[in-house]
């Protein structure tokens, strides 16, 4: 009998098969996150992106528009364009110097005549792909001519949170990266599982209610949000460590799951993305940014200062006393959730292959895994 | 096709406009012809008046939305001397009948309820009335895009439309700016505006900076009087702008900007590494081409305008370059040419490597 987790068989968190399906009808046919605005903002800088199987090339004109291309010579097909001359105004291969302009057109193949006879440059364009910017962040969608991505985003738009990422500023302290051991999907459910919260975070999360939680779908994407418990709320001004970026009757941890994998966490002083891309059938790379209020250093500080008595009282702390610690860097004590969430998925990852694995029932809590399964069996179609 | 017939309408009503130096006049569409004068942005309307006894035919933009509600309209500015936008700026009111040919054109901004764009509009003087029925059109029904206006005018006092421009900016204020230039402002006028000047290539890459585009499918659209179209067009182009993107009024053929001109047969002057040479140079050849037939070893590597690594600073006689994405406007200014991609256009040349 195949062994399942809940509506997957355990396959599809472990095999190659899988995982190249995955690749293929979810990661190659949705839009992806590719950088915060800001990664671009001066004609000629480019950044290349994976996009499912597409390595998508994005760069900017002069016109401050962004041009998005299949990273693909059409020569030798080789994965090497950039932009190079003084003004950066042609995208090159330098395996064998063929030159394409900000369009994508070919424009010159050196000693074109004798190494060529005749060549019609025109059909040897860079094939195009879609860039928009969405949220503040850039997105790119393999396909030219797919939807508008307010098409895709609109209708979980309005209830994804009050906060305005555009009048935000990165705070790159929070710019960071890292390689979990488990599938994609595990770290997906572990982020919408609103079991877990009062549970694995028990020291780490107290200050949002949990019981309060809100939560639904739109479409394949997850909203969720809950409020502050009466202790943080309660003189909240006071308590916030950086200044305030929502309005006060928005209250609240507002923390969709776009698909695919793309994590949004705001809060009351602060707008974080946590984008997981999926590295093989059971490695995932998370990586997190966030941006907070465009205010003075000044006012970090004291907001800072302000609301560090309050934390210290509050305790964050880990989920058990340091003498449970099983090492010295256990993350069941360390207090921080993120560590919580890694070590959980990690735990979860390696237990699917033994041959007596077998879950129990889900809960009411963690009836988003459930549907997040749903989503990703229509996306490879029933038949799967 | 629309058939191009004219068909009586009635003016609904008139509105003086600028202190009476131009003229709203809206028209009553009755039902039969609902279809026959159904419009898209940025189309215009032929009219055919009888002046002294004189047919006469005159062509104006219509100056509203179709998405916004508002009546069929043209807004005419007085033209000194001109017998129709004096005409009907002096006589046209409410009630009288005139005849119109439908709309057409095809300069037209068709919105999207699911497209995101962001919309450059530049225009001048009465050029603002095709594209005041545009952007109240991406108002109105292209919920999630952008637009940004520049505007050039002599004064506060010529600006068409002004309030409803700033009655329209109020109601979307996250989705529409709009950029006031004037040639001429009044020296003790207290009028805000955002630049002094045209709309010339600096106010452009200065809207585009202040405003660079948000929904990344960007379009351009040029409405204004003499050479404005195709020099708005030429500096769009310089920032890289490809020319699908640019929509304007067609007034002719734009010269291409590398169009194959073949470039004659020459003598040229070349200073190269301290000395002197006196080259030829084939008609159909470059300037690199035939000094390198010369046996001279001039400097060059891509061959194709990208690198500069054959530029030479022309003294004497002209040439034409196929590319020039190595070189900026300055450098050409004072006489940078890509050796590479220089065709000589005059009989003698001078330039130097050094």
């Amino acid at each position: 009998m195949t062994r399942m987790l809940h509506l997957l068989p355990v396959e599809a968190y472990t095999s190659q098969q899988w995982f190249d399906h995955e690749m293929r009808d979810i990661f190659s046919k949705t839009w992806r996150y590719a950088g915060f605005m800001e990664d671009i903002s001066e004609p000629g800088q480019f950044i290349t992106v994976q996009a499912g199987l597409n390595n998508i090339f994005i760069v900017m004109g002069r016109d401050r528009r962004l041009r998005a291309f299949h990273n693909i010579c059409r020569h030798r097909g080789t994965q090497l364009i950039r932009a190079v001359g003084k003004t950066q105004k042609a995208l090159t291969c330098p395996y064998h110097d063929w030159t394409y302009d900000l369009e994508g057109n070919l424009i010159s193949v050196p000693e074109e005549h004798e190494e060529f006879g005749r060549i019609d440059k025109s059909c040897l364009g860079l094939k195009p792909a879609k860039v928009d910017i969405w949220k503040s962040m850039i997105f790119v969608h393999p396909d030219p001519d797919a939807p508008a991505i307010t098409e895709w985003f609109g209708p979980v738009e309005p209830h994804i949170g009050p906060h305005v990422p555009e009048d935000l500023i990165e705070y790159e302290e929070l710019n960071n990266s890292y390689e979990i051991k488990a599938n994609w999907k595990v770290v997906v459910e572990n982020y919408i599982d609103v079991y877990h919260l009062s549970h694995l975070h028990s020291n780490t999360l107290q200050m949002y209610d949990h019981k309060a939680a809100k939560y639904h779908w739109e479409g394949p994407h997850y909203v969720f949000w809950e409020p502050p418990v009466g202790a943080f709320l309660k003189d909240q001004e006071s308590k916030l460590i950086a200044p305030r970026v929502i309005p006060k009757d928005m209250n609240g941890a507002w923390v969709p799951m776009l698909f695919p994998g793309i994590g949004l966490a705001g809060s009351e002083d602060g707008w974080n993305i946590f984008i997981i891309e999926p590295l093989g059938p059971e490695l995932t790379r998370v990586s997190n940014r966030g941006r907070v209020s465009n205010r003075s250093g000044w006012e970090f500080s004291r907001q800072s200062m302000k609301s560090s008595m309050f934390w210290t009282k509050f305790g964050l702390s880990g989920k058990y006393e340091d003498h449970d610690a099983m090492s010295k860097d256990d993350p069941m004590v360390a207090g921080d959730f993120t560590g919580e969430d890694v070590y959980a998925c990690e735990q979860q990852q390696k237990s699917l292959k033994s041959p007596y694995f077998e879950t129990g029932p889900a809960a009411v809590g963690e009836s988003p895994v459930i549907d997040h399964q749903k989503v990703v069996l229509k996306w490879l179609g029933d038949g799967k | 096709m629309t058939p191009r017939d004219f068909h009586p309408l009635t003016v609904l009503d008139t509105r003086n406009e600028i202190g009476g130096m131009a003229k709203t006049v809206m028209f009553d569409v009755p039902d039969a012809l609902r279809n026959t004068f159904a419009w898209r942005a940025g189309q215009h309307l032929s009219f055919r008046f009888s002046v002294n006894g004189e047919e006469q035919r005159r062509s104006y933009s219509i100056s509203s939305s179709p998405f916004s509600g508002d009546p069929l309209r043209i807004t005419v500015k007085r033209v000194g001397g001109g017998v129709i936008s004096n005409h009907i700026n002096d006589n046209v009111q409410k009630g009288d009948v005139i005849d119109v040919m439908p709309p057409f054109g095809g300069f037209c901004l068709d919105p999207g309820a699911t497209a995101r764009r962001t919309h450059y509009f530049f225009g001048a003087g009465s050029g603002i009335t095709p594209l005041f029925a545009m952007l109240s059109s991406v108002m109105a029904a292209e919920p999630n895009s952008f637009a940004h206006l520049a505007y050039g005018n002599t004064n506060e006092k010529s600006i068409l439309l002004q309030d409803e421009l700033s009655a329209i900016r109020g109601m979307n204020p996250d989705r529409l700016t709009i950029h006031h230039i004037f040639s001429k402002p009044g020296f003790w006028s207290s009028a805000d505006y955002w630049r002094k000047g045209i709309i010339d290539k600096p106010a452009i890459e200065a809207l585009i900076a202040e405003n660079p585009p948000y929904a990344q499918d960007a379009q351009y659209y040029i409405c204004g009087p003499g050479g404005m179209n195709l020099a708005v067009k030429t500096a769009l182009i310089s920032l890289d702008v490809p020319a699908t993107r640019i929509h304007m009024e067609s007034y002719g053929g734009v010269a291409e900007l590398d169009s194959s001109v073949e470039g004659m047969a020459a003598t040229a002057e070349i200073t190269l590494g301290g000395s002197q040479h006196s080259i030829n140079v084939a008609k159909g050849k470059t300037v690199l081409e035939a000094v390198k037939s010369a046996g001279l070893k001039p400097p060059f590597s891509c061959q194709s305008g990208v690198c500069g690594a054959c530029r030479a600073k022309l003294t004497k006689g002209e040439i034409h370059m196929r590319a020039r994405m190595a070189l900026e406007d300055a450098d050409i200014e004072n006489g940078a040419i890509l050796t590479c991609q220089s065709l000589p256009i005059s009989r003698t040349l001078s330039l130097s490597y050094d």
